[in-house]
């Protein structure tokens, strides 16, 4: 699907609810974002790397589904038509130091039930 | 690296169920969950499933988790829990965060057992099966982000899973199967719901479970939505209004309630980004509930050796989750060698006759959206029941599962086309009849004798069934309802019969309580009322409740219960004089 970039979106009025926080973990507005695709993010990668919505802690878990209907009303679109967000590891937040922690799984080791490992080096 | 067969991503019903299929045909399964518990949505679910019994039908959500957990683990099924999955990269490999257990050096400290710290851990598998279920939506409105907005589910979470009461006073937006089902266990834990709200026009879930809420006096309010959640800290209070076809506010609609909580259950998305990043073909129309993979029949994605199933290719429930995921199971079996092709193909077809099953009805896929006037047998449906919750008394003589006879006979208030039998199967004096297409109403069966044993009361998966004798004695009735509160009961109690509305209409005596193993903990109650109440008391509430302490029925029905008890003479609730007070009280209460 190609970005129509010639599209022209008229100025942004303010709107009930601009200042309403959409991404809560980043702390992203509907004004914010209303005003980003008028500033030419007509992508929701391009939304995420230009306000950081939906790359905190939830990665977008809460957020995605209301950012891309206020992208696609704003665009006049449906929010289907707009292309999701990449999809990345790690799925979930995770610190540095477990990130960095990589560990073998032995071939043939048994799975224990609590936690998992049983004889993995690490 | 570790090695295996197949990896299932999410250990809920469709992971389960496609683990367990694999494993018989001697595959090393390896299951990841990222909680503490397996089960997925399963073990929040308190209530007994519909459908049929290859469905599994009138068992407990959690106890259907229990059966599966034992299969998978008599089936080989490694499950490894606290084991979150970030990644699949190239060639099948699955990066996944778990725990690592050191053991103490030499077990010298008893304060120090041992240690765990958490880990990255790569795997391999010749196939992965996707069955990372859902996440729930939410909506914005001013509050929004207010402590005590929640997901419905989550609110289950709190309630079901870890014993705790999520607030005091809660108001649920939607009206679909998880908020008819989660108001209803908020009022099981002790909750009050002070309100079931929805935008759409009608009410999005089964009639049955509308009505079981409805007769707790919970007030439907459709064609509403939240206009504001009101607090600082925390949640104090909520406004709804009424909104136009266009879903904008209607001005000088709004009501307030003071609540500490208010529960969001307006869908649920498919957690499908494992896939995505797989390099999955997906399908973003929206049909699927969001984002979902393309998938054949048996769940096989676009890239080879990549299956799903379950909520995460397409939102249904955990009856279709369990199907979807052994169907993707044999298929896998096939597909690495495990399984001939006709034997694998035989198994596959049952299963898929199974799940169409499933999709029939009145909420099926095809049926979304659709204007619905006539069940299948051509009864007009009741439309009270769409818009309020309940069906009303003019309407419900038309169904076939409600008719008058002398003696106790049962009779089933079950009104919209679901997949649902369990009645049928339960009646050993074969009183009730569905027929092979599971979803037809239940009818009476015609010179059939009911015995009163109860069982269809204590089976049926929407508390939709009643026993009723419309005449013990001079002026009597006695209605038997299903009853799932605590404490229950006990026979001698006084109260008040409740209309399906849930407005007190009689004075009401408790003359039995039945439990049993067999009714799996539905207890079933036996209330005398007057005789012209026999259709229409359908729940009971003790004097407390109608009148004292902070109860829902005490803060939005008082009025009401002041007029039944002011209203009522004698001591028997149902000697003719009150039976025409009752008749006037009913009146009051309607206004
Ligand atoms: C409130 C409520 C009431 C319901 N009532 C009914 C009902 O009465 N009848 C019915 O049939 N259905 C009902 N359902 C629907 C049913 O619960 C779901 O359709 C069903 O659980 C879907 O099964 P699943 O296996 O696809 O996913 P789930 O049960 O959601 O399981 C997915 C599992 O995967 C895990 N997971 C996700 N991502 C990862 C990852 N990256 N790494 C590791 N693990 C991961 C999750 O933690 C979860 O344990 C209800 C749902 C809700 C919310
Ligand atoms: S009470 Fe017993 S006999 Fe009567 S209809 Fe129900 S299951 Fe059948
Ligand atoms: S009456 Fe029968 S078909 Fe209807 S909900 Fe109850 S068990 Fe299911």
């Amino acid at each position: 699907m190609r970005t129509d970039r010639s599209k022209d979106l008229g100025p942004c009025l303010p709107m009930e609810g601009d200042d309403r926080i959409v991404c809560r973990c980043e702390e992203v507005t509907q004004g914010e974002i209303r005003q980003a695709v008028h500033d030419g993010m007509f992508t929701m990668t391009e939304i995420r790397r230009y306000l950081r919505c939906g790359m905190g802690l939830c990665q977008g878990q809460t957020c995605s589904r209301l950012v891309s209907g206020i992208v696609a009303r704003e665009l006049g679109i449906r929010p289907g038509e707009l292309r999701p967000a990449s999809s990345r590891a790690p799925m979930r937040p995770l610190e540095m130091s477990i990130w960095a922690n990589e560990c073998q799984a032995p071939d043939g080791a048994a799975e224990t039930k609590k936690g998992g490992a049983g004889d993995e080096k690490c | 690296m570790k090695r295996v067969d197949l990896i299932v991503i999410g250990a809920g019903p469709s992971g389960l169920s496609a683990a367990i299929e694999a494993a018989k045909t001697g595959m090393s399964v390896l299951v990841f969950d990222e909680n503490a518990r397996p089960g997925g949505q399963l073990f929040k679910q308190i209530h007994k499933f519909f459908g049929s019994k290859e469905h599994k039908a009138k068992i407990r959500g959690f106890v259907i988790g229990q059966q599966l957990l034992k299969e998978a683990e008599d089936a080989g099924v490694q499950v490894s829990l606290e084991s979150t999955v970030i990644g699949i990269y190239p060639e099948r490999e699955v990066v996944v965060r778990k725990y690592v257990e050191t053991p103490a050096a030499d077990g010298t400290d008893p304060q120090e057992p041992s240690s765990r710290h958490e880990a990255v851990f790569h795997y391999k598998a010749d196939a992965i099966l996707v069955a990372t279920g859902a996440s729930e939506n939410m909506v914005m409105f001013d509050g929004w982000t207010l402590p005590g907005v929640m997901g419905a589910g989550a609110a289950q979470t709190l309630m079901n899973l870890h014993g705790v009461r999520p607030g005091k006073r809660v108001l649920m937006l939607g009206s679909g199967n998880v908020g008819l089902v989660v108001s209803f266990q908020l009022l099981q834990a002790g909750c009050q719901v002070a309100a079931l709200v929805d935008a759409a026009p009608k009410i999005g879930g089964y009639g049955v479970h509308a009505a079981k809420v409805a007769r707790c006096g919970v007030p439907f309010y459709l064609s509403h939505t939240i206009k504001k959640v009101e607090g600082t800290n925390h949640v104090t209070g909520v406004t709804i209004a009424e909104v136009d076809s266009h879903f904008q506010f209607i001005p000088g609609t709004e009501k307030h309630f003071d609540v500490d909580t208010v529960c969001v259950a307006v869908g649920l998305s498919p957690m499908s980004q494992l896939l995505k990043m797989a390099g999955c073909e997906m399908d973003n129309s929206g049909k699927g509930g969001g984002q979902i993979p393309v998938v054949d029949a048996a769940g096989q994605t676009s890239v080879p050796g990549i299956f799903a199933a379950g909520d995460v290719a397409g939102i249904e429930e955990a009856s279709s989750a369990m199907i979807e995921g052994r169907m993707a199971g044999i298929r896998i079996a096939e597909y690495l060698g495990y399984e001939t092709k006709e034997a694998g193909e035989a198994e596959f077809s049952k299963e898929e006759a199974s799940l169409e099953g499933l999709r029939q009805g009145m909420f099926a896929p095809q049926n979304r959206g659709m204007k619905i006037e006539k069940t299948e047998e051509g009864i007009p449906i009741s439309t009270n029941l769409l818009k309020h919750g309940f069906v009303a008394d003019d309407e419900i003589g038309r169904f076939p599962g409600v008719t008058h006879k002398a003696g106790i006979h049962p009779v089933m208030e079950c009104t919209q086309n679901i997949p649902c039998n369990p009645c049928q199967d339960a009646c050993a004096k074969h009183c009730i009849h569905i027929g092979l297409n599971i979803t037809a109403l239940p009818a009476v069966e015609e010179g059939s004798t009911c015995i009163g044993c109860g069982m269809c009361v204590a089976s049926c998966s929407g508390q939709a069934i009643f026993l009723v004798n419309e005449h013990t004695k001079e002026g009597c009735a006695e209605v038997t309802l299903p009853y799932e509160f605590l404490p229950l009961p006990k026979a001698g109690d006084e109260g008040f019969g409740m209309s399906r509305s849930g407005k007190p209409v009689c004075r009401a005596k408790v003359v039995k309580v039945r439990t049993s193993k067999a009714f799996d903990h539905t207890a079933l109650l036996t209330i005398e009322v007057p005789e012209d109440m026999a259709m229409k008391a359908r729940f009971y509430r003790s004097r407390l409740e109608c009148t004292g302490g902070d109860s829902v029925i005490a803060q939005s029905r008082i009025k009401g219960a002041e007029v039944s008890q002011n209203g009522a003479t004698g001591d028997r609730p149902c000697e003719s004089k009150a039976a025409a007070e009752s008749e006037k009280r009913e009146e009051g209460a309607a206004i």
